[in-house]
């Protein structure tokens, strides 16, 4: 499992579950690196089988739909799909 | 995996062209992004090439064509998300 990690402000643990080949996942990580916030992702479709099983039982406890993007602000909060504001909102200095 | 996938620009553009002509028979439009769209288009290509079929490049495929019969583009929940948001993606 390799989580990538984004170097910057530190907002908490920022875990951003994407798929390689979706834009819109492409474009909420272009949106943090912007934003300069500290974070990890993690292209889900790349992952081998049983890892991806178990990063997908992670992701379907806060997004039952479990699709992408989803991200996780702290353990505490999450946001489905590249909502901007939301997440400019939930992540502004 | 990996996602060390080589996709030409050609080969984008002429899929471009074709899902053009198939959607605007089908009283579809594509994204006018075409930025946008060149991105969707290049996902399907990868996605033809790991799985043998286009599964949609904004979910998740399990790599089984008939367990991802539902996302393989165009896919089911195309009507239900053009009617909810007047896009699929």
């Amino acid at each position: 499992m390799a989580l990538e990690h984004v170097s910057g402000r530190n907002m908490g643990r920022v875990v951003l579950y994407a798929l390689s080949t979706c834009p819109w996942c492409n474009k909420t990580k272009q949106l943090l690196k912007d934003l300069g916030v500290d974070h990890y992702y993690e292209n889900v479709d790349l992952l081998r089988a049983e890892d991806r099983e178990q990063v997908m039982k992670t992701v379907e406890k806060w997004n039952p739909a479990c699709s992408f993007p989803t991200l996780v602000i702290n353990d505490n909060k999450c946001i489905v799909g590249f909502k901007e504001d939301e997440i400019r909102e939930a992540l502004k200095a | 995996m990996s996602d060390k996938v080589a996709i030409s620009q050609d080969e984008i553009n002429r899929q471009y062209e074709r899902l053009k002509r198939q959607a605007e028979a089908g009283g579809y439009y594509l994204n006018p992004d075409a930025k946008f769209t060149m991105e969707l288009v290049k996902g399907l290509l990868v996605n033809e090439r790991r799985y043998g079929y286009q599964a949609c490049p904004c979910r998740l495929a399990a790599g089984d064509r008939d367990e991802d019969m539902d996302i393989i583009c165009p896919c089911y929940y195309r009507d239900a998300d053009v009617s909810q948001y007047g896009a699929c993606y």
